[in-house]
């Protein structure tokens, strides 16, 4: 463990702001500025922005003449609630699984068969 | 493209489900063979998985007609991950979309894993197959694949809410009305997936080449 600590260079490992990070903060400034610009546009000009999804399940909803509703529905951030929790836990067992889901290290294989 | 509970008969929720299982079906061994050959492959299938999920929930706005829609990603899966394996894919995020967002519905999941895993992203991959064994460009191959397989999904999508609702309007002329409504925001977004398409696919051949194993018929192309 300690030879491994001692391999790292610490000048090396604290450069984050590396050409990968510029370039993705760079992409995702540019689609969020056209978030922006683009809701300021239609605020400005009192479009409703919907979902297009919903838009045609309307439209098709006016052709079934009956309301459409999802088959499972939560009130307000109760979904945001049923999510978390359900995330939550998947990510417990999925974390218990890991090795049986990944497979093991080859390092860990190693260490395993010397001890 | 995600069609929301209650709109589609019984009978066509069942029928696309049904349609949607053909496909699942030899997606799960396509995975199972791939992982047997291939342990890393597991892990990178989750990541697409995820990335599916977050693409095709990401609503952007199109000024243009004032309403928000969300590319599909799946053309990318199919590319990178094999297309079956993205039916599968497509089928689970469309059940965590309905059951945590909201977004699509159960009853529908056949349905839009037919429209979106299936018709979107087959086409796409048929025409970025085509293409490349055409000798064309990465950026053309993978630009086109990703606009049409986009575009595909949402033309599916309105066939399917027409075959279930057009009463006395002819098939077609009530598959046109659906997509009318979809097209004028989808369009830009569908060149969005075109630039989105090539920009991953040609940073993964920069960055990480390993991982595009079998996906690029000539080295380097």
């Amino acid at each position: 463990m300690s030879a491994s600590i001692d391999r790292i260079d610490p000048a090396a490992d604290t450069r984050f702001f590396d050409g990968y990070t510029r370039v993705m903060l760079s992409v995702m400034f540019v689609i969020l500025m056209f978030i922006f610009a683009s809701g300021k546009y239609m605020s400005a000009h009192k479009m409703e922005a919907t979902g297009t999804d919903d838009k045609v399940n309307n439209l098709a909803t006016q052709v079934t003449r009956g309301e459409h509703h999802p088959f499972i529905d939560l009130p307000g951030d109760a979904q945001v609630g049923a999510f978390s929790i359900a995330n939550f836990f998947a990510g417990l067992i999925v974390g218990h699984h890991w090795t049986r889901l990944f497979g093991t290290r080859k390092v860990a294989r190693d260490e395993e068969k010397d001890a | 493209m995600h069609i929301e509970d209650g709109i589609l008969s019984p009978q066509a929720c069942a029928t696309w489900y049904a349609a949607a299982t053909v496909f699942v079906v030899p997606g799960i061994y396509e995975i199972k063979r791939r992982i047997r050959d291939n342990l890393a492959y597991k892990p990178f299938l989750a990541m697409v998985g995820v990335a599916v999920f977050v693409i095709s929930a990401m609503h952007l706005p199109v000024p243009v007609t004032g309403s928000c829609s969300h590319p599909c990603g799946t053309t990318l899966a199919a590319i990178i991950v094999g297309p079956f394996a993205s039916v599968v894919i497509s089928a689970i995020v469309l059940f965590f979309q309905a059951v945590f967002l909201g977004h699509g519905g159960i009853t529908t999941i056949g349905a839009n894993t037919f429209s979106m895993g299936i018709a979107g992203a087959l086409t796409g991959y048929l025409l970025w197959k085509g293409l490349r064994a055409l000798h064309c460009p990465l950026w053309l191959a993978a630009g086109v694949a990703g606009l049409v397989g986009d575009l595909m999904t949402y033309f599916v999508s309105a066939f399917e809410l027409a075959w279930s609702l057009h009463g006395n309007v002819p098939l077609w002329r009530q598959c046109l009305i659906f997509f009318m409504g979809y097209a004028p925001t989808q369009v830009p977004l569908a060149i969005a997936e075109a630039v989105f398409t090539v920009a991953v696919l040609q940073a993964m051949l920069s960055r990480r080449p390993d991982l595009l194993r079998g996906v690029l018929a000539k080295k380097g192309a």
